[in-house]
């Protein structure tokens, strides 16, 4: 089993890495400041399973040298499982990349990070629809201070390919949806 | 089922409407702060005034505190002395290599007084290394992580991304260009943040060529400090001159970049203190050990006569075309395997100080250390052989124009 980390530059996928392993790679508040992949150990149920930090990338439609990297180490490992880290205050595009890795058949769990900040800027996710609506686990965590790490690994486990169709379908139900009244 | 762009973003925005509640937004300090230091009006001198600092600390920990006020002392007054008294063999090949070569006065062996001179493996390769670059280097990365942590470095990468895109990069270049100040080395990997191979191209050969390292920034801290500000001058205008010139022949776009400004963040003490103890502990785990061989190496072509004689044969070229002393040959050897060390060797030869000038930017520009170099061969062998061809370009012509420049102003 291995595990990918991936989401936009600069939203905490190498603290993620760092607090999972307990590696040391360079953490900075910048994009672009692991290039490179890494690799590192982490046990889950009593077996070593690797974890990688990959490059920061927007899409999977790769701009620089970086997010070639990036894009490179997902379509070489098929069977890995995804945690995307996303910006809890940029939810939007983070979601974008999440759907791509999505509709490529992995396995993602949604990692809405700096959970922090978006609290500090008024922002208010709903977790539990949203990963109703996704079929995805999400979780929210605030890396740099170790909070919902381990609810990460806990979830792990519910991580399963889904068809982007059932997400549309779903949403097309909740358009419609009469006891909430929202449409 | 896969989805085109406009039908993800479709469905984004309605997952979005449904799980996302936008709150009144309060103005926070941290964003007053962040659009003060952006915008270049209030921007541009609060990063002149950030910068500024940067070095004052720079120079006054590593140069004034720790190596004048401790390493100095301990070296020259108790570990040079110490070694020469206890070390057998005076005057013989392993004592010169390894405590002190000295000189002959008279037909007479005289001790050297000082670790700069001695230039044995043990004393000024030990000096060099803890001595001198080791607070450089801490003090370098501390400042430098802070930076980072806080997240002021992409709003540099802003303020100059005008002046950038002149010489065919952009705001973000900054990134590797401080890196490169810290060690070119990881300068040369963080160059794969820009997008294109021309940007890549000239940003490693313009780091390669004229940004010095830590290590030879506290070098020149310390064996020519009045002459610091004049070396770097010229580095920094032939980063642009030769940039610019960069720019229109190399092949290749160089696009505009959205620049994603974080917001500031207290920097944790724990990041702060791994991270500086990872760079500082790489630095040197490929520095010290080269530091060592240069002495070494540099110790042993002096004594088989091997620098003398392409001094003689450089002669020419180096007195003639650069102006200054062919004894500077050694120091060009081994600038290639630490340019920290080739300083600490040119300031013992005798010269006027515009020739120390000269010699010091021509170790600076000519060939990059020899890690640099093996991390660029790793990035591309064809962009290392253009590289090596510019650089080759550079170092005649602006070697030439430096001394041109000196006998204009009659000091060379």
């Amino acid at each position: 089993m291995k595990i990918l980390l991936m989401g936009h530059p600069n939203v905490g996928k190498s603290v993620f890495f760092n607090r999972l392993t307990g590696a040391n790679v360079i953490e900075s508040n910048y994009s672009g400041t692991t290039v490179d992949y890494t690799r590192g150990y982490m046990s889950l149920d009593g077996k070593e399973v690797e974890v990688v930090d990959v490059p920061g990338t927007f899409s999977l439609d790769p701009k620089d040298r970086a997010e070639e990297v990036a894009v490179a180490m997902l379509k070489e490992a098929k069977d890995a499982y995804v945690i995307c880290v996303i910006d809890s205050s940029k939810l939007e595009r983070g979601l974008y990349l999440a759907l791509q890795i999505m509709e490529e058949g992995y396995s993602v769990i949604i990692a809405l990070n700096m959970d922090d900040v978006a609290e500090d800027k008024n922002i208010k996710i709903d977790n539990q629809k949203l990963e109703q609506v996704l079929g995805v686990p999400v979780v929210s965590t605030i890396a740099i201070e170790n909070i919902g790490i381990s609810k990460v690994i806990s979830r792990l486990k519910d991580a399963k390919p889904v068809d982007v169709e059932d997400i549309t379908v779903m949403r097309a139900g909740m358009n419609h949806c009469g006891r909430c009244g929202r449409t | 089922m896969k989805l085109n762009p406009d039908e993800r973003w479709d469905l984004i925005d309605s997952i979005a409407r449904h799980v996302v509640t936008y709150g009144e937004y309060r103005h926070t300090l941290k964003d007053a702060i962040g659009e003060l230091t952006v915008k270049p009006m209030t921007g541009l001198p609060i990063a002149i005034a950030v910068m500024y600092c940067f070095w004052s600390v720079f120079g006054s920990f590593a140069g004034t505190l720790c190596t004048d006020g401790f390493f100095v002392k301990l070296f020259d007054g108790y570990w040079l002395p110490w070694l020469q008294e206890v070390f057998p063999g005076k005057g013989g090949w392993i004592y010169s290599i390894l405590i002190d070569a000295g000189g002959m006065t008279n037909g007479e062996f005289i001790l050297s007084d000082n670790c700069f001179e001695a230039f044995g493996v043990l004393t000024s390769g030990l000096f060099v290394a803890i001595g001198v670059v080791l607070p450089a280097i801490v003090i370098f990365y501390l400042m430098l992580t802070l930076l980072e942590d806080i997240g002021y470095m992409p709003r540099l990468a802003v303020l100059i991304d005008t002046v950038l895109h002149k010489i065919g990069l952009h705001g973000y270049a900054i990134v590797p260009t401080i890196l490169s100040l810290g060690c070119n080395v990881p300068a040369v990997t963080a160059t794969r943040i820009l997008e294109t191979r021309k940007q890549r191209f000239i940003m490693m050969t313009l780091l390669a060529i004229f940004i010095p390292c830590g290590a030879q920034l506290g070098i020149m801290e310390e064996v020519i400090p009045d002459l610091i500000g004049y070396v770097l001058l010229y580095l920094v205008i032939g980063y642009f001159i030769f940039g610019f010139i960069l720019n229109r022949i190399v092949p290749g776009k160089s696009p505009e970049i959205l620049i994603d400004v974080p917001q500031y963040q207290k920097p944790m003490m724990t990041n702060v203190r791994r991270k500086l103890w990872m760079r500082v502990s790489s630095f040197f785990k490929v520095a010290v050990p080269f530091v060592l061989l240069g002495c070494v190496v540099v110790n042993v072509l002096y004594l088989v006569g091997f620098i003398q004689w392409l001094g003689d044969l450089l002669a020419p070229v180096f007195v003639g075309w650069f102006g200054v002393p062919k004894e500077t040959a050694g120091p060009l050897i081994a600038a290639f395997l630490r340019k920290d060390l080739a300083v600490a060797q040119l300031s013992v030869i005798e010269m006027t100080q515009y020739q120390m000038l000269s010699a010091v930017v021509l170790v600076s520009i000519y060939f990059p250390c020899v890690a640099t170099f093996a991390m660029m061969l790793k990035e591309g062998w064809k962009e290392l052989i253009g590289s090596v061809a510019v650089l080759t370009v550079v170092v005649f012509l602006y070697g030439g124009i430096i001394h041109l420049i000196g006998k204009l102003l009659g000091v060379a």
